[in-house]
């Protein structure tokens, strides 16, 4: 372990023992994989999108694997907020390290509640506002995808919510780094960048799209360069901190979000193909930043930009 | 069950053989799931460690024992065409063992078991016949398409001797379907365990309606990450969304919405 570097690093508003984040979307909520023996190498953790009311989510298939990734139209399907409170915080409580509450911008009401509600409880450490899921029909995604938009959910969720708030970006805004802007403007103390980039796969054995809703969020390697190029874009929008998130599957993605200007990274799909991935890109990240004589994560971020 | 089991294994190919035009047979040594895998449990299995094909397979557990699991499937797609190519010493990666299988139910194992399997769906039965003994089996049918499946037939007929087989075409076994070996109504204390493909479970759960909760079928689902992280293989279920990876595969035909469930 000598020949290694301390990855911690203060983001948004979060104490990270080390930059690897898993997304939201893609983690049990089972107990067992919240104990910090499953952890190891994991900064933090975003639970799955929850809602005031419950979502069953979408019906028909939800995943379709496609070159290097994969669609997904699962539908924010949750429980709901009190259901969350009551049984998935207490899992969450016990991973040792900080979690961000993903939450669903909803309406100027409902995100008040349910905003309310995590007030009431102790040892909630942040809230990562979720204004860019491409799978829903009440227009989540709507919220992101322009500059005012992002700037009325931001300033909801900022006046219900003292503690660190995370906004969660669309990759389809066409306006990105304005939006990103907005949200720093309104009080968010990092930007995530960002959700799934909106495809569709074809059943052509059935003439028919192969997502009852059409359309569906692609994940995995295969959008890394694309998700590279936003966290640049933005990284040189913003002064709060930004989140690289699309397509991370090794320590070497993660090097190079950094150095585009990311203070940290979210690994989702790549964890379908490996459970300990955390734990290798963190322990990749910090034997190559040792050979590097580079002293800890903020010496890498935007070390590409200099 | 699924929780405590589900890591990620590099394994070694034991051996492999093709059975015929499309399916193929996998022994994987790994004693970490050849030891715990249960009846009914399943594996997502990669080729190899690159992107793409990016997603595990999930294939079912044909047999466990002495450090070493068997899988039985159909090459449908890229990802099993490069199991299907894997020879003895390969590597694979290996999730599991995953799911809750046939014998995971709150309850007495019955004391008498029909067991109905259709085409690959009667992979996860020859292990459940090995587990319950033959004394436990009242009948064993299955069904395949016919042509081109000779060989998974005579792997199926080695496994489990006593096996009623039928293929859409009467070219193996007697013409018909794995439901045609299944008797008109169900004995008292009798259950039946299927695995196929979801038109015939939902054709076997419509046969006998006031039999749901003796009837364990165990669905086949598109799965992303196989330990009920992903919420990508949603089954609609009389409770809301359950997830097939690990609240099942295995359920009760009763508690499974046939109507809402997709082919």
């Amino acid at each position: 372990m000598s020949s290694k570097t301390d990855l911690s690093i203060e983001v948004g508003g979060l104490k990270l023992a080390s930059p690897v984040i898993i997304a939201s979307g893609v983690w049990p909520q089972d107990a067992e994989f919240w104990s910090p023996g499953r952890l190891e190498g994991v900064g933090a953790l975003c639970t799955k999108a929850v809602g005031l009311k419950p979502r069953a989510g979408n019906k028909g298939p939800r995943v379709h694997e496609t070159p290097c990734g994969v669609l997904n139209s699962v539908g924010l399907q949750n429980t709901g907020m009190a259901s969350f409170v009551k049984n998935y915080l207490p899992v969450a409580r016990c991973a040792g390290r900080p979690f961000l509450v993903n939450l669903i911008m909803e309406s100027e009401r409902e995100v008040r509640e349910s905003l309310a509600a995590l007030r009431d409880v102790p040892d909630v450490p942040a809230v990562e506002l979720n204004i860019s899921c491409p799978n829903v029909e009440d227009d989540n995604m709507e919220w992101g995808l322009r500059p005012e938009g992002t700037a009325l959910a931001v300033r909801i969720a900022r006046s219900e919510w003292g503690g660190p708030l995370w906004v969660k970006l669309t990759p389809q805004s066409p306006y990105l780094a304005a939006a990103a802007k907005a949200a720093e403007d309104e009080g968010a103390d990092a930007v995530v960048c960002g959700n799934t980039w909106l495809g569709m796969a074809m059943d052509i054995e059935r003439r028919r799209p192969v997502f009852q809703r059409i359309v569906a969020g692609l994940s995995g390697p295969a959008v890394f360069p694309l998700a590279l190029r936003t966290v640049w874009q933005v990284s040189g929008a913003v002064s709060i901190p930004v989140i690289g998130c699309g397509g991370v599957s090794c320590w070497r993605d993660a090097a190079a979000m950094l150095m585009a200007g990311a203070s940290a990274v979210e690994v989702g799909a790549a964890l379908f193909t490996d459970l300990e991935l955390p734990r290798k890109i963190a322990d990749g990240l910090s034997a190559w930043m040792a050979e590097q004589n580079i002293d800890g994560v903020s010496g890498l971020v935007g070390l590409g930009r200099r | 069950m699924s929780g405590e089991a589900a890591r990620d294994h590099e394994a070694r190919v034991a051996g492999a053989r093709v059975l015929g035009d499309g399916t193929a047979l996998l022994a994987v040594e790994c004693g970490a799931v050849a030891d715990s895998a249960t009846p009914g449990q399943f594996v997502m299995v990669r080729a190899g460690s690159c992107g793409d094909p990016f997603l595990g397979r999930p294939l079912a557990v044909a047999e466990a024992s002495g450090g070493i699991f068997k899988l039985a499937f159909r090459v449908v797609g890229r990802g099993t065409e490069l199991l299907a190519a894997k020879r003895q010493g390969d590597t694979l990666t290996v999730r599991g063992p995953l799911g809750r299988g046939f014998f995971d139910r709150a309850g007495d194992t019955p004391a008498r078991v029909f067991l109905a399997g259709g085409g690959v769906g009667a992979v996860p039965l020859v292990f459940a016949a090995r587990r319950l003994g033959f004394a436990r089996i009242a009948g064993a049918t299955a069904g395949i398409s016919g042509a081109g499946w000779e060989g998974f037939a005579d792997w199926l007929k080695e496994a489990m001797p006593k096996v009623d087989l039928h293929s859409d075409d009467g070219s193996v076994g007697k013409a018909g379907t794995a439901l045609d070996g299944l008797p008109r109504s169900l004995p008292p204390g009798a259950e039946i365990w299927a695995c196929g493909p979801v038109g015939m479970l939902r054709a076997l759960a419509a046969r006998f309606p006031n039999d749901g909760d003796r009837i364990r079928v165990s669905l086949e689902s598109r799965m992303a990450c196989g330990v009920g992280g992903c919420l990508g293989c949603a089954v609609p279920t009389a409770s809301g969304n359950r997830r097939a990876c690990t609240d099942g595969p295995v359920f009760a035909a009763g508690e499974v919405l046939w109507d809402e469930l997709e082919d």
